[in-house]
């Protein structure tokens, strides 16, 4: 069903790139692993929200008597129960932290959280909700972009002129004389959808407070620091009195790292009533009032030389950004980085402008602005080597980037595979022969970061941190602050760590998701955990193997020449490895030697001096093979393969994982995941209306894993969970071009599109005629 | 795009000399920071060509090429020229 | 309403539950039994995050109410296992690393399960089929696929011995 083939591999390991099973798997098969969603505490109250019905109105007054009088409804809170702190997650601009999660003043999308009731039951909180009068006056709303900047548009941030929240702006080389040198220039405009980020675990909370002044939030999260900083920037309390605990997490894929409302909701509702409150968003709530993939418009000039040699490419784009910022600031600058990938730009301009508009936020979904930017520009590549007649796997192959390549002010490319994906891809498609008349073969190539530089939180902190400490029985206590959000970065972590240390998988322990007791980290998001906690862990596990081996050394009596290692728990001579004696021996004596004290590594990460991105960078091309009904215009996904540089691979199975679940999810933004809104409203909140890839139609999704060794990674590590969100809808929009010759310049491209391309494409073939 | 200056330009708001210190990059500077003083700075430079901050930035985003750019390094300049000539 | 006692088999164990009429499988399950591996990802009976088995079938437990499955034989995830042994089907979702968040491993294990009980050697097709109605975000479901193919050619088979 699905081929996985090795280009180049590594010397072996014994841990790493092993088929070992995720160590949480035992727990997730046998129904053991409990989420948020299955907290349940002493006395806890269930909490429900009240969500504003209007895009866009004043607040003039609320009134909870009636609900109050509801027995069962223990309290209510609103925006004036808060401090009214406006907060975001680019802590360190002030300007952007402009969302209240309980407005006080004014709400700026349907579904915006007005109030909160904490009851016994779910359902008695439900039933008070229709109890809480609020009076609203509406006032005009605007929901696109390009009509939000115009100059009659309301205003939806006070201060904040035609509605721009933040521009950004890319730009390198002499671009207007780049131009000058083309030969041949193309502009096009596009349209990238939203997405949403539908975890199965919707957003879920229990919060705890306490007379000690102490509160405790069991939260599905992808970052447990951020929310402890961020709950106690918003509740005025310290960081170290709020404890965040993330158990297993449902998911996160970009939408789990802001604030959310239940999560805050949950916390002023403990905190006013001295009680545990739960709230879980039902799956309506999690459609309409979370966060989304950043919708974009997106103009593309690309100039180029008569024999494909790339020039100069402008781009602008104007992002839906809904109400607030949230983290949509830093997708609008990754969607500008990731349009010039993964290609050599004589001169590259990028102009972006993210707009609030009266719909719901919009911020970072797996890929990070990436894949709409590959939706326009690998098109718009695919159609300049038509429009040339040049080759489209040589045309990029001999403009993409390659070692040592510096992207002008931005990075440099220390690793770079990209080459080898070609001569795969070209090989796949070889294989194929002629396909039947209704099916073609779309490309697309991209790269992706592996963990980003920039500290826009403003954390205090390490980036990424670990402590190992070793027990005396050879056991070993793991302790990082990633979050496990089902990406496996529990088991990679337990992968390096047991490689650095010299021991089994099942001897490292890893405790993550609790703020109470592990080190501060940035969390999983921007594809950052295994090249950042990876460092960490690394160099906290190889600290507790050099304190040990001190030991060995003044034991074995060998000249000093002679190097010490440990392998698979055996403590040895490099030269004579079967000269040593078993890890727990060693670990025995060492504890003693220090007093008792226990055997304790410490590890962290923090980037320097790699540029304005991201330490490291992946690389792949996709190709996708897609079957069109000329009539209907349904698309079914028949085949793929995908050529893949994530460096050294470290999590075999979780690799697989990654790379197969962003295809699905990638090919659903491609083709499927289209989320309308009308007046501001969401027309499909549910799972019947917002379709997503099922089994039956998820193609194969072939590997061909092109290991390069990137020398900032953990043992030549870089990303793998994210980049592959990137290429596969614009590959999808490829073999539409193909099969048909239209251009598909909107995704998620429905089949009524395609229809009425074809119809056009029909009537404009009769004109020519 | 204008010369390479033989003397960096620095902001006239913030003091700031942006990357290689021409116009050019000046006013993407300006742009890109575009807080109050900033603004207020284009807005007052700007204004006898008909713009405004705003004006030029939804410009710069909307039409292809760099005008914006290119008409805010102008005004940069002529505002440095005549802050020497005094 | 009027409140029912009702006798639940859940596992092999009989409980007897005294609830309103309009619980639904799943709460009698989750809230009242306390069996929180079964999951419910929508309101719209549409993810399959919630399914069991009752007798040998797949059943959505968000979809029946809990008197409907009064005196029937139910199991859940937490029943797959025996004496701490994994069942084939979860010693392949290890194997084949089928599961990444692991909300929606209950419900596809159980659909996974009764597919095999009613069809031990599906095809590839059949197989996607059986799953069809379980939305699973993180896997892209061919390690799903790839696992209920291998308990099918029986690489587990010899544990039952």
């Amino acid at each position: 069903m699905n081929k996985y083939t090795v280009i180049n591999p590594h010397e072996p390991f014994r841990v790493l790139n092993t088929h070992v099973h995720n160590i949480d798997g035992i727990a997730k098969v046998t129904g053991r692993a409990t989420y948020t969603f299955d907290v349940k505490l002493p006395g806890m109250l269930y909490g429900k929200i009240l969500r504003s019905p209007h895009p866009h109105a004043k607040i003039v007054n609320i009134d909870f008597s009636k609900a109050m009088e509801i027995p069962g409804v223990i309290g209510v809170v609103t925006g004036k129960d808060t401090l009214g702190v406006k907060q975001g997650i680019w802590r360190r601009y002030n300007d952007l932290c402009d969302e209240q999660v309980l407005p006080i003043e004014k709400v700026r999308y349907i579904g915006e959280p007005v109030a909160a009731v904490a009851a016994v039951t779910e359902e008695i909180a439900e039933k008070a909700l229709d109890y809480i009068e609020v009076e609203y006056e509406e006032l005009p709303a605007t929901f696109e972009p390009l009509d939000a900047i115009k100059k009659d548009a309301p205003e939806i941030h006070e201060g904040f002129e035609r509605n721009i929240n933040v521009t950004r702006h890319i730009e390198w080389g002499e671009v207007e004389e780049a131009f000058e040198e083309a030969d041949y220039i193309r502009e096009d405009w596009f349209k990238c959808g939203g997405q949403h980020h539908m975890c199965m675990e919707t957003r879920a909370a229990v919060a705890s407070y306490t007379p000690e002044g102490k509160l405790t939030v069991w939260t599905s999260t992808q970052s447990a620091y951020y929310h402890q900083a961020l709950l106690a920037g918003v509740l005025g309390l310290k960081e170290g009195n709020v404890r965040v605990l993330a158990p297993y997490v449902g998911g996160g894929f970009g939408g789990k790292f802001e604030l959310d409302a239940a999560q805050f909701c949950a916390s002023v509702l403990s905190m006013k009533l001295y009680k545990p409150v739960k709230i879980i968003f039902t799956r309506e709530e999690d459609f309409i009032a979370s966060k989304r993939r950043t919708p974009m418009f997106y103009y593309t000039r690309t100039g180029v030389k008569k024999d494909g040699t790339f020039c100069a490419r402008e781009a602008k784009v104007f992002t839906n950004g809904g109400a607030y910022t949230g983290m949509g600031a830093t997708a609008l600058y990754l969607t500008g980085f990731f349009h010039s990938f993964p290609y050599r730009w004589k001169g590259y301009r990028y102009d972006g402008y993210r707009v609030y508009t009266n719909t719901l936020p919009s911020t970072s979904m797996r890929g990070f602005g990436a894949p709409q930017a590959m939706w326009c520009s690998e098109q718009q590549i695919e159609w300049i080597a038509a429009d040339l007649g040049l080759d489209p796997i040589e045309m990029r192959r001999k403009n993409s980037h390659h070692e040592g390549y510096i992207v002008p002010g931005q990075a440099t490319i220390a690793s770079c595979g990209i080459d080898q994906c070609y001569d795969e891809i070209r090989k796949w498609i070889d294989g194929k022969g002629k396909l039947p008349a209704n099916r073609a073969i779309g490309l697309s190539a991209c790269g992706f970061m592996s963990g980003g530089i920039f500290n826009w939180f403003d954390s205090p902190y390490s980036f990424s941190s670990a402590v190992v400490t070793v027990n005396n029985d050879g056991t070993v206590e793991l302790h990082v602050g990633a979050q496990d959000i089902g990406q496996g970065s529990n088991t990679t972590m337990a992968i390096i760590c047991a490689e650095a240390l010299g021991v089994k998988v099942e001897d490292v322990k890893v405790h993550s998701g609790d703020t109470d007791h592990c080190p501060a980290d940035l969390g999983a998001w921007g594809s950052r955990q295994t090249l950042m906690t990876g460092n960490a862990t690394k160099m906290a596990a190889e600290s507790a193997k050099k304190q040990l081996l001190e030991f060995a050394y003044a034991g074995a009596g060998l000249n000093i020449v002679y190097d010490l290692d440990i392998k698979d728990g055996w403590v040895h001579a490099i030269a004579r490895p079967e000269r040593g004696e078993p890890f727990v021996d060693l670990v025995k004596r060492a504890t003693r030697g220090k007093d008792g004290q226990r055997i304790v590594g410490r590890g962290y990460y923090t980037p320097h001096r790699k540029g304005m991105i991201s330490p490291a960078y992946s690389y792949m091309l996709q190709g996708v093979e897609v079957e069109v009904d000329e009539e209907t215009g349904k698309i079914k996904l028949i085949d793929s393969m995908t050529a893949h540089d994530c460096g050294q691979p470290i999590n075999h199975l979780g690799l697989i994982g990654q790379l197969e679940g962003a295809f699905s999810m990638a090919a659903g933004y491609g083709y499927l995941e289209y989320m309308p809104f009308e007046d501001g409203k969401m027309m499909n909140p549910n799972l019947v209306d917002y379709k997503m890839i099922k089994a039956t139609e998820m193609p194969p999704a072939n590997i061909a894993e092109i290991d390069t060794y990137e020398p900032e990674g953990p043992y030549g590590a870089k990303e793998a969970g994210e980049g592959l969100t990137n290429p596969t809808a614009a590959a999808i929009g490829n073999a539409i071009f193909h099969r048909f010759g239209i251009q598909m310049k909107e995704c998620p491209v429905r089949p009524e599109m395609i229809v009425n391309a074809l119809k056009e494409k029909a009537e404009a073939d009769k004109g020519k005629k | 795009m204008s010369e390479p200056q033989s003397k960096p330009i620095i902001c006239p708001v913030c003091g700031k000399k942006a990357k290689t210190g021409s116009a050019i990059d000046c006013a993407r500077h300006m742009f890109g920071t575009g807080d109050k003083p900033h603004r207020k700075w284009v807005d007052e430079h700007v204004k006898e060509h008909g713009e405004s901050f705003i004006d030029l930035l939804i410009e710069q985003a909307t039409t292809p090429g760099n005008r914006s750019y290119v008409l805010l390094a102008e005004c940069i300049e002529k505002a440095v020229k005549e802050a020497e000539g005094k | 309403m009027e409140k029912k006692v009702i006798t639940l088999s859940v596992n092999g164990v009989e409980y007897e539950l005294y609830i309103n009429p309009k619980t639904l499988l799943v709460e009698a399950i989750r809230d009242h039994i306390g069996l929180t591996g079964t999951k419910r990802g929508c309101e719209t009976v549409s993810c399959g995050a919630c399914t069991v088995m009752i007798d040998d079938m797949a059943v959505k437990s968000c979809s029946v109410l809990a008197i409907q499955a009064d005196g029937r034989k139910i199991t859940t995830s937490e029943g797959l296992e025996k004496n701490g042994e994994l069942a084939p089907i979860q010693k392949a979702f290890l194997d084949e690393g089928s599961y990444q968040c692991g909300f929606c491993t209950s419900g596809m294990l159980m659909s996974s399960e009764a597919l095999l009980r009613e069809n031990p050697t599906p095809t590839e097709e059949q197989i996607r089929e059986g799953i069809e109605g379980n939305i699973c975000r993180c896997t892209g479901y061919n390690s799903i696929v790839r696992a209920v193919a291998a308990v099918a050619k029986g690489k587990y088979a010899e544990v039952k011995s």
